[in-house]
């Protein structure tokens, strides 16, 4: 589905990746772990399309590199940024709406109606502007605006960040449903409780490269690595 | 009370063609984070081109309709290719670059509608079913203006209804508020923004159409048109359209009345109310705080103390310029005079601009304080120039503190308009006010002391004051001040943790640039023997803009160089005709081909030559 190799990138002078590659296969969940300013979030972005970068970029077979944000985005990687960048003034349906892109074939395109299966609290906010929903609201409405546009891959960073313990929950229990329906996921996340119960496999990166890569399985099972690359 | 009617439609009817400018302009700002200063221009264009269109017509209600809207179409047509070819490039630019290249627009179309059209104002005679009058509380009112005033809610309606009730307004909508999750989201950002700027020049097009029937195209109507509009959409709240609706109905009442009950201070008072509105609501009427910009904006690399072969090659300068009057003829010296001034002219706005942070399009106000206060000293007081000269920065300056007070808290663009609004107060101050600044014949006879009154002379104190000045104000960039001040610019909220008083900070350098250019006013008055109103108008403001720019913003040299480099391109530029294209496209070349100026590339290549040869 996704291939990354040797990517690097950064804002202006200072560079954040330096190097990194990895690949995931249709319908798996990869979660980026790591600490503070690892470069989780940069990978994210730089994938996007929203930094500069260099190195090479498969989705789906075409090279993305250097492409625009939004080709990017119609080809398929839907991404879900840490602040969420909820449209403050746009009310629920209307946000839904500015994400909605053709669907994608194989697959039963995503509605509203299936989204508010999806976060049942979505539903009643319909006609309210997204400015005026709690956190977690706003968390759903993210990943639900992304996943209007039918990706093939999903990017989520860090959607546990900041939440109650419920709403995380909640949240959890979208992300296993999204995969039971084969949407393949790439997670960023310092919830390693989180990680552990939604990802298959793990790549943790440190100052901008990969320290570590296996299945989530074996992390969880090597207290060593996790304390190596993870404690604060 | 009939008299009042009267006058309060005849706003409402200015008011439409007010509101569709200012709404082309605030929808483009509130997409592309651009303040388009060629809006004015657009609305001229529209005007010229019905005018071409509407004199080769049937004289008949549906094609006078039809003209309209080709012309309108026509200048959203043009809209769309100036995005193209000239946005587009630059919406991760500065602010204040930004506003300068449209600028440059605005003086590339002034010259081509002189040759296209020619200086002649040109009218359309109204057709003899639009001179009809209706009547109205027993009333006669003119059948054009009610039409005037339905188009302006009309306009309104329609523009709501495309913004929320279609896909694109709902796009332009979400653009407006992040375009980078926008693009994320698969939405071509690019389109957008060319039929969103084609849209706004559309709107401006047939303001300028419509007001065609009333009054005459004529090549002042752009700049004109654009402190309004301004006015308009900084009261309303950038980017709000209802807001810009309602502060046209306030702005183009308030001037209805202000005609007739008080004509000499019209401007001052439209002025006023903005100021105003600002005090009590600084995001205008129904404005909301700017969202942070998205964009991710480039680092600026901090400025350095010059290397020693800048130093020597200062140096060389300096002594060749104090030299000058025994090598130099007598109109040489007068450039270098100008050459002089214009440093410490571009030094003060620099102080502003670079390590402050703080856009202003108004920079000429200052300035021309300081001139009318010399040649005040000199012709009412009759004091010796030295007194003009240490009253002309210390009002200048106690002005600047004055208006900083009220403006220095605002951001970016605001900031940049609230300058503009204020120097065109002052201009038209020294413009209207006939009795004591002698209006547009300006005050004559500001003569140096006879000691001083030898060219040589004169030369040698403007350099010793502007010289003497400018390396003041360097000095101040590298006391713990001038480390603040950047501080403030680079991270106001960071500064401010750490317990950096910023409106004070920034107050204090709007206050010294003030009195700088005011300094440098004084010298210029006494050097050219009168003042005018010209010394605060636009043009003088966007001199000192280009001069920074042409050096490049963040250097320290770069004002100096750039006044030299500018000094000399304007003698040789403003003897031509047609020079308002030539400077016109200079500035396009600038903004886009040479962004960090003359000592800013020079810097560049000399880093690179550096890195090559080690």
């Amino acid at each position: 589905m996704l291939t990354v190799e040797n990517l690097h990138a950064g804002y202006g002078r200072a560079r954040i990746l330096r190097g990194v590659s990895f690949a995931l296969a249709p319908g798996e969940v990869l979660v980026l772990l790591g600490r503070n300013g690892a470069g989780k979030s940069t990978t994210m972005k730089a994938l996007v399309g929203l930094l500069p970068a260099t190195g090479r970029i498969r989705l789906a077979g075409t090279d993305i590199a250097r492409w625009p944000p939004h080709r990017i985005a119609r080809l398929g990687l839907g991404w879900v940024p840490e602040e969420r960048r909820i449209f403050p003034d746009l009310t629920v349906a209307e946000t839904l709406e500015v994400g909605r892109r053709p669907a994608r074939d194989g697959r039963p395109p995503w509605t509203p109606d299936r989204l508010f299966t999806l976060f049942p609290n979505l539903g009643p906010l319909r006609d309210r502007p997204g400015g005026r929903i709690s956190g977690g609201e706003q968390q759903m409405l993210a990943i639900a605006r992304t996943l209007m546009g039918n990706p093939r891959l999903l990017l989520l960073d860090e959607p546990s960040e900041g939440l109650a313990p419920v709403i995380v929950d909640q949240m959890q229990a979208a992300i296993l449903a999204l995969k039971a329906e084969g949407v393949t996921i790439l997670l960023a996340e310092q919830n390693l409780p989180f990680a552990a119960r939604v990802a298959d496999r793990a790549v943790i990166l440190e100052t901008g490269a990969i320290v570590w890569n296996g299945t989530m399985s074996a992390l969880m099972n090597n207290p060593p690595a996790r304390a190596r690359h993870l404690q604060v | 009370m009939d008299l009042f009617l009267l006058q309060l439609l005849t706003g409402l009817a200015g008011a439409s063609t007010l509101f569709l400018v200012a709404a082309g302009l605030t929808v483009i700002f509130g997409v592309t984070r651009v303040v388009n200063f060629a809006h004015g221009s657009l609305f001229m264009l529209g005007a010229y081109i019905a005018w071409s269109i509407l004199s080769r017509l049937p004289r008949s209600p549906e094609y006078f309709v039809l003209g309209l809207l080709a012309a309108a179409l026509a200048t959203a047509a043009i809209g769309a290719v100036m995005e193209l070819a000239l946005l587009r490039r630059i919406y991760r630019a500065p602010e204040m670059l930004q506003l300068l290249a449209t600028f440059g627009v605005v003086l590339v179309v002034q010259d081509a509608a002189l040759w296209l059209w020619g200086p002649v104002d040109l009218a359309v005679s109204r057709p003899p079913w639009l001179r009809g009058a209706i009547t109205v509380a027993g009333l006669r009112f003119p059948f054009y203006d009610a039409v005037l005033i339905a188009v302006g809610p009309l306009v309104l309606g329609l523009l709501l209804l495309l913004f929320h009730r279609t896909r694109w307004g709902l796009l332009v909508r979400a653009a407006t508020a992040d375009r980078d999750m926008v693009a994320a989201l698969g939405v071509d950002q690019r389109w957008l923004f060319t039929s969103v700027f084609a849209l706004g020049a559309g709107l401006a097009g047939l303001g300028g159409a419509l007001s065609m029937p009333q009054g005459s195209a004529n090549l002042h109507m752009d700049l004109a048109v654009i402190v309004d509009a301004f006015v308009v959409v900084v009261v309303g709240g950038m980017g709000s359209l209802s807001g810009a609706f309602l502060a046209a109905l306030l702005i183009g009442v308030l001037q209805a009345f202000g005609i007739v009950l008080l004509p000499k201070i019209t401007l001052v008072l439209v002025f006023l109310v903005m100021a105003a509105v600002l005090v009590l609501r600084p995001h205008g009427l129904l404005g909301k705080p700017q969202a942070e910009s998205r964009a991710e904006a480039e680092t600026l690399a901090p400025i350095r103390p010059a290397p020693a072969i800048l130093r020597r090659l200062g140096l060389a300068a300096l002594l060749l310029a104090i030299a000058a009057p025994f090598l130099a003829g007598p109109y040489l010296l007068t450039v270098l005079t100008e050459a002089a001034i214009a440093v410490l002219f571009a030094a003060s706005l620099h102080v502003m601009m670079g390590p402050g942070g703080m856009a202003s399009f108004g920079h000429a106000a200052w300035f021309g304080i300081g001139a009318y206060a010399a040649a005040f000293t000199a012709q009412g007081l009759g004091t010796s120039m030295a007194v003009g000269l240490l009253l002309a920065p210390l009002c200048a300056g106690a002005v600047a503190l004055a208006v900083g007070g009220l403006v220095v808290r605002m951001s970016g663009v605001y900031l940049a308009m609230l300058t503009l609004a204020f120097a065109q107060i002052a201009w038209a101050i020294a413009f209207q006010w006939v009795e004591l600044t002698g209006g547009d014949n300006g005050v004559l006879g500001v003569w140096p002391d006879p000691w001083a009154a030898n060219p040589r002379t004169l030369y040698w104190l403007a350099l010793a004051l502007c010289l003497g000045a400018t390396l003041l104000l360097r000095r101040l960039l590298y006391a713990p001040f001038g480390y603040a001040l950047r501080a403030t610019r680079d991270s106001p909220l960071r500064a401010a943790a750490i317990g950096l008083p910023l409106p004070r900070l920034r107050l204090a350098a709007f206050a010294i640039a003030g009195a700088a250019a005011g300094l440098a006013g004084a010298v210029f008055a006494y050097a050219k023997g009168s003042v005018f109103p010209t010394y605060m108008a636009i043009p003088h403001s966007v001199d000192a803009l280009v001069t920074v720019l042409l050096g490049g913003v963040q250097t320290i040299a770069g004002p100096i160089v750039g006044a030299v480099a500018y000094t000399v391109l304007q003698s040789w530029l403003l003897t031509s005709e047609f020079w308002r294209i030539k400077l016109g496209l200079l500035i396009l070349l600038l903004v886009l081909a040479f962004p960090a100026g003359i000592a800013g590339a020079t810097h560049a290549a000399w880093l690179r030559w550096r890195g090559r040869s080690a």
